[in-house]
């Protein structure tokens, strides 16, 4: 099984890097509404706060843009039947999530580096907390989006149904993350913070063991 | 038949109790408002102690009746004008505020005897709190209406059984009105008591999530077009935002300050249910009702696969 992972990881990372969907679509997308706000907020002061928000509605919406990709792609490309014979589900499933999970770390770290770069006011202050919340919140978003990306490639209106079906899955996640992000940023105590990162990760195992069960049913036809 | 008509007087019966019950204060509600130098006149019940003795107050004139609270407390009401049935009454229902100067309960409206089953008052609700038993069962059927939903779903992935998937999506469609039913109510509600329609208060999120989920769930059964496909896939929707529920409903508007009772700043909070500061009666009233709730969504469930029967019907006999 996770050779089978492994391969259809490799797969799909090939398959990316020849047709460089994510490299040039997504990282523009993220440079785009990125210059966008900073159009909006030229000559703003925003407290440190507000930025934080404004950092995950970015990330929020770049993994709604790129994280459907890996099941609509085979959907399109008509190659679901060929991956259904020679992979098994979990197998399948497992490599989709490892994929979505590095696609969707790089792209964090992407419109971290950037955020850091262009808004002077977005100072962290405890970056070991921030970097922590970064890396759990990106496990959860691969770990929702990846089911509800094999849900809509059967689905007629694939781009418009992902943000609508994430979202209120996603909810949880994003909160707890603002949270604690927030805090990392303002410098608030630890023991403020526990609470959210038990919450983002009983968030990950709950929604990785139910995709893990349900995938088969999705999965097959 | 017979317990349709039950039903229907059952949840007749309970509005009316709810909302024509009076709300009286206690001693202990006049003596919070006297304490904030609050000129508020509250609505109270007292029971009269020595019935037949009747005091002349000694300054500005008036009657002093010495009278007793539920709770067992005493303290002397000025009345201004003499009350038709002094020397009779067992108790009274009046208009009240405490009067600090003179260390007595000053009446200015004497609204009846009193009434043998009434409501607390509340400070900061008063008739306003009468709203949670119609509230409150609606965003229960709310919940449950989804859980029966996902309930069928995961039925329909064992036995993909057609009917199941029928089930699943009228519990999803019961669940949706009886949610704009609680957020509508809630949020009117919330313009008068809390002052503005909405205030992101944790319950209030997890109502617009539970919302939100609804709508994706019939968004999503409106892009597939094969039957069974579309009953796998929302069926498997419905479970996967079913986990993602009780972050709203359990934990979330228990780690988090809010409006709502319940909050992580309430002293009553339970761990489901927190109601152990409620009234007994107001308890009765509020259980009763969500039983009638209950019913009444059970009632409609039936109806809802009825019509499904017979449109099936009509599709097999149509040319």
């Amino acid at each position: 099984m996770i050779r089978q992972a492994l391969a259809v990881f490799r797969k799909d990372l090939a398959s990316e890097l020849r047709t460089r969907y994510a490299i040039n679509a997504l990282l523009m997308f993220v440079v785009v509404t990125l210059a966008v706000i900073m159009f909006a907020l030229a000559g703003e002061t925003l407290s440190p706060g507000a930025l934080t928000g404004m950092l995950w509605v970015v990330m929020f919406f770049a993994a709604m843009s790129g994280l459907s990709r890996s099941f609509v792609a085979e959907e399109e490309r008509g190659t679901t039947m060929t991956l259904q014979l020679l992979a098994t589900p979990m197998g399948v499933y497992l490599g989709k999530l490892l994929f979505n999970l590095v696609l969707v770390m790089a792209l964090n770290l992407f419109i971290v580096l950037l955020f850091l770069l262009t808004m002077d006011q977005f100072v962290v202050k405890q970056f070991g907390l921030f970097w922590v919340v970064m890396l759990l919140g990106s496990l959860g978003i691969a770990s929702a989006t990846t089911i509800i990306a094999a849900i809509i490639a059967k689905a007629n209106t694939k781009g418009t149904l992902f943000p609508v079906l994430s979202f209120p899955v996603l909810l949880p996640l994003l909160m707890a993350g603002i949270n604690a992000t927030k805090i990392a940023v303002e410098d608030q105590h630890w023991d403020a913070v526990w609470p959210d990162l038990q919450l983002l990760a009983s968030y990950i195992v709950v929604i990785t063991t139910v995709s893990f069960l349900l995938f088969d049913f999705v999965w097959k036809d | 038949m017979w317990w349709k008509i039950l039903l229907f007087f059952w949840i007749a019966v309970l509005s009316s109790i709810g909302i024509v019950t009076p709300i009286a204060g206690d001693l202990g509600s006049l003596g919070m408002y006297a304490q904030m130098d609050a000129e508020k006149i509250i609505p109270v019940k007292f029971t009269v102690v020595d019935k037949g003795k009747v005091l002349t107050s000694k300054d500005g004139g008036g009657w002093l009746l010495r009278g007793r609270d539920a709770y067992g407390r005493e303290a002397d009401f000025h009345f201004p004008e003499r009350p038709d049935n002094l020397d009779r009454a067992e108790g009274y229902f009046v208009s009240a505020r405490y009067d600090s100067e003179h260390h007595r309960v000053e009446v200015h409206e004497v609204r009846g005897d009193a009434p043998a089953f009434s409501f607390p008052f509340i400070p900061g609700l008063e008739e306003r709190a009468k709203i949670i038993f119609f509230h409150v069962p609606m965003a229960w059927m709310t919940v449950i209406a989804f859980l029966v939903s996902m309930w069928y779903g995961i039925r329909y992935l064992r036995k993909k059984d057609m009917e199941d998937d029928y089930r699943s999506a009228a519990s999803a469609g019961l669940g949706l009105l009886f949610c704009i039913l609680a957020t509508t109510t809630g949020s009117l509600w919330a313009k008068f008591n809390w002052g503005s329609f909405w205030n992101w208060d944790p319950r209030e999120t997890s109502i617009f999530v539970l919302l939100l989920i609804y709508g994706a769930y019939f968004a999503l059964r409106s892009a597939i077009e094969i039957e069974e496909k579309r009953a796998t896939l929302s069926a498997v929707y419905s479970i996967i935002a079913a986990v993602t529920v009780p972050f709203f409903i359990f934990i979330m508007p228990r780690i988090m300050p809010g409006l709502h009772p319940g909050s992580a700043d309430d002293a009553n909070a339970g761990p489901v249910l927190s109601s152990g500061g409620m009234d007994a009666a107001m308890r009765m009233v509020l259980y009763s009702m969500l039983g009638g709730f209950l019913a009444l969504y059970i009632w409609l469930m039936r109806i809802r696969m009825r019509l499904h029967r017979i449109q099936l019907k009509r599709a097999e006999t149509a040319p």
